[in-house]
């Protein structure tokens, strides 16, 4: 469809910039490409279209209303040995009746059709990872299925475009969304080379047909400091549509259950933590996972499923760690008290005093009611100066931490003290 | 399950967005033509303590190529993200290709291919907001106080916009039973009962649960196997308690919001005021001493008289709080047997005997390093 602009349109009148009354033919799109970044609002698009030249100086115009293209992103290329050796740009007009038109001026040399290639960015395109695991009934393991969600609220409709997606952080320092607003026209192009470098390297090959239609391949490359997903053949997404594809699935990921009480990373509460790694080992490691939200079910027999919970993960390089925060959990509990408070070494100076030391006694009981054995890490923070002491193998995870790690049996309930010494005003260290 | 929640089979190129029409309005003309497949199980979940998981079966003619089905379901309020469309026969040959979703629409599409004309059963999984859910017990208290039968309810209400005209709603403990549910509909349902629980009645002074040094009366039920619970978590819910007068009949004697219960754990239920059971707090010592510049400590004896107007002896339970460092001091009543739960709480265990016969209780303490 072609109610939407961008219009290409080679103008065939008289060259007068001026002029009101123009005939234009409008030539279809041969093909398109949209490489949609998700750390900002940015998407490159370029299409090809075959257009007929004759020989001198032919208009060509090009215009976005209604769009959220960035003028100054607008370019155009030959493609091919004989549009390059015939065409010549002499140069880019920006007329001051439109905001959202420009009109370049080709000199051709050899009258025929030749591809040209238009590139622009535009915002109001963007993507999102999403995951979906099916975690099994004891936790160990979990079926991950990763999406990819495609929205367009460009203005444009894009037919059979060929999508390619970037994971990464780049750096823009205007967005694109205020450069396509009136005002920023203007030819401040700006180099893509380096984009259209980087997605001639991370072309995926095509996947094998095998006679029925099948989730498309979505094929990963990895290039300088981000990541280029490549969906397998075209797909057509209207303005405002959006439109999920299965980027990859993953069935029996080993997983590892812990319920850590780790308030810096996991909040307050004793909670219940999955983890695995994004490698090999765990079936995975291919490639990083894009930030998304994670969707649990637990698997609860016959292919039926239950809700488990939806966090929003992190970017997670290749061989790092996931852990997934479920929440606390009944079956595994933690209680923790004071048992003891005392202060110690009073220092005096003019009848005031200046320095003394607290003494504390806390106990810790974590009992496991689950019928499966489990792990638990505990971290406990403190200030200032403080000693730290304890019969049960605590060790040091920072300067103002100390963590344990232990298996606790299906049933299994165990109790662990420690004393900590702090001392205040003149004791202090 | 809802009318307006409607599955629809759409010969291929018959959901398609409406060529030509691309006005920014919130909703983009789509021309369908539907067939309605029944519903066939419908499973509604009580697993997560926030959340509602609905499933339900349905099974969808597809042609040899590529199919669109279109999902939609007005005026209910579905999770869309968290929709899982998935065949029942796991090994099934047929695949979800893509999801679409139109703009303005509580509905998406799904591109399915087949690799022959044929029927498949999949199931449908996603989140329903609005059905609330509502735990409550029964207890029916032995005349002797010493057992109980222990009830428990579970309670929906569907504000879902949706009607279920025959689901198995599945509760946190696995319990299910299947009803017909209305939107706007309330349903409570028995989902456990345990017979000759055991159960402890104890009376309690704690200043923090009665201000006023009231005597309160409590039901203590111990989550465990031993004593004829142990078998789930008790959730939050409210405690409606009735008492077998001996004649046949009962009495309702209380109620109180029972907590969240582990297994393993108590649920502790407050019945009432113990009438008959006095307590008269005095401080009789209260001296600073050991003072050194601006720390000292300070001497506390407090005394406790207690009656017991009752033709029985009675077992009180005295819960103290002293915060800060302090220390016990060797002529407290009962000194070998209190307990000192944490730092700053302790709990002493009078017996006082019958008909008004006073005990007293010495509390002596000392608050250490006070400035």
């Amino acid at each position: 469809m072609r109610l939407l602009i961008p219009i290409l349109a080679l103008a065939l009148l008289a060259p007068a910039l001026s002029a009101k009354e123009e005939l234009v033919t409008l030539p279809e799109r041969d093909s398109v490409q949209l490489t949609i970044y998700n750390s900002e609002d940015l998407t490159l698009v370029r299409e090809r279209r075959t257009l007929t030249f004759k020989e001198g100086d032919n208009r060509i115009q090009f215009s976005w209303a209604n769009t959220l293209i960035d003028p100054t992103s607008v370019e155009f290329q030959p493609v091919g040995k004989d549009a390059r050796d015939a065409l010549e740009i002499q140069d880019t007009s920006y007329p001051a009746e439109s905001h959202e038109m420009l009109i370049w001026t080709v000199t051709c040399s050899k009258p025929a059709g030749y591809e040209v290639e238009i590139s622009y960015f535009t915002s109001g395109i963007s993507w999102q990872a999403e995951y979906t695991g099916m975690v099994s009934k004891n936790d160990d393991t979990a079926d991950i299925t990763a999406y990819v969600t495609v929205t367009n609220n460009s203005g444009e409709e894009y037919e059979n475009a060929q999508v390619r997606l970037v994971v990464g952080v780049i750096h823009l320092v205007e967005r694109i969304v205020d450069l396509a607003q009136p005002g920023h026209g203007g030819g401040r192009g700006m180099p893509q080379d380096r984009w259209r470098e980087m997605e001639e390297e991370a072309q995926g090959e095509p996947a094998a047909d095998n006679g029925m239609a099948r989730p498309k391949a979505i094929q990963k490359a990895g290039l300088s400091e981000y990541y280029i997903y490549t969906v397998e053949g075209t797909e057509t997404i209207p303005n405002r549509w959006s439109k999920r594809l299965r980027s990859f699935q993953v069935k029996g990921v080993p997983l590892k259950t812990v319920y850590r009480l780790e308030p810096a990373k996991f909040g307050p509460y004793f909670t219940k933590v999955l983890e695995f790694k994004n490698d090999e080992e765990h079936k995975l490691g291919k490639e990083p996972l894009p930030d998304g939200m994670i969707r649990l079910y637990k698997d609860v027999g016959a292919g039926r499923l239950a809700w488990m919970g939806v966090l929003q993960s992190k970017y997670i390089p290749k061989g790092d760690e996931v852990k997934i925060n479920i929440g606390p959990d009944a079956e595994c509990t933690l209680k923790s008290k004071r048992t003891g408070y005392k202060k110690k070494d009073l220092a005096f100076r003019y009848n005031s005093i200046v320095g003394w030391t607290i003494v504390e006694d806390h106990e810790l009981v974590v009992h496991n009611f689950r019928d499966i054995d489990v792990e638990v890490e505990i971290h406990q923070s403190f200030q200032g100066d403080f000693d730290f002491d304890s019969e049960d193998k605590f060790e040091k995870h920072d300067a103002s931490t100390q963590k344990i790690h232990f298996t606790l049996k299906a049933g299994q309930e165990i109790k662990l003290t420690y004393k900590v010494t702090t001392r205040y005003g003149t004791n202090r260290k | 399950m809802n009318k307006r929640l409607i599955l629809t089979l759409a010969g291929a190129a018959l959901v398609a967005s409406a060529i030509g029409i691309s006005q920014p309005e919130p909703a983009q003309a789509r021309i369908k033509l539907a067939t309605l497949p029944d519903k066939e199980a419908v499973v509604v979940r009580f697993d997560h303590p926030n959340q509602v998981l609905v499933e339900e079966e349905r099974t969808i003619s597809l042609q040899k190529g590529v199919n669109t089905v279109d999902f939609s379901w007005a005026g209910t309020n579905i999770d869309k993200g968290s929709i899982v469309f998935r065949a029942v026969n796991a090994n099934s040959k047929v695949e979800i290709l893509s999801t679409s979703y139109p703009p303005g629409e509580a509905a998406l599409t799904w591109s399915i291919a087949s690799p022959d004309a044929r029927s498949e059963k999949f199931r449908l999984s996603y989140l329903m907001a609005n059905i609330q859910r509502e735990t409550d017990y029964r207890a029916i208290v032995s005349n002797d106080e010493k057992t109980l039968t222990f009830k428990h309810y579970f309670k929906i209400r569907n504000w879902s916009g949706g009607h279920f005209d025959s689901a198995d709603f599945i509760t946190r403990d696995g319990k299910t039973f299947e009803k017909a549910l209305e939107n706007g509909e309330a349903k409570r349902v028995l989902v456990n009962k345990w017979d000759k629980v055991k159960l402890t009645k104890e009376y309690v002074y704690d200043t923090q649960r009665q201000y006023e040094g009231k005597v309160l009366t409590d039901y203590v039920l111990k989550n465990t196997k031993e004593m004829g619970l142990g078998a789930i978590p008790l959730e939050y819910g409210k405690v409606r308690i009735y008492q077998d007068d001996g004649k046949g009949t009962t009495a309702f004697t209380g109620e109180d919001w029972g907590t969240f219960t582990p297994i393993g754990d108590d649920m502790r239920l407050n019945i009432g005021i113990a009438q008959d059971i006095k307590v008269e707090f005095k401080r009789m010592v209260n001296d600073v001493e050991n003072r050194r510049g601006n720390v000292y400590d300070r001497d506390i004896e407090d005394e406790y008289e207690i009656k017991n107007f009752k033709d029985t002896e009675a077992t009180l339970i005295l819960t103290l709080r002293v915060d800060g460092e302090w220390e016990m001091q060797k002529d407290s009543s009962g000194f070998e047997s209190y307990e000192r739960i944490d730092n700053e709480t302790i709990k002493f265990k009078v017996k006082c005997p019958a008909k008004g016969e006073p005990v007293k209780l010495k509390f002596h303490y000392k608050q250490l390093n006070i400035w």
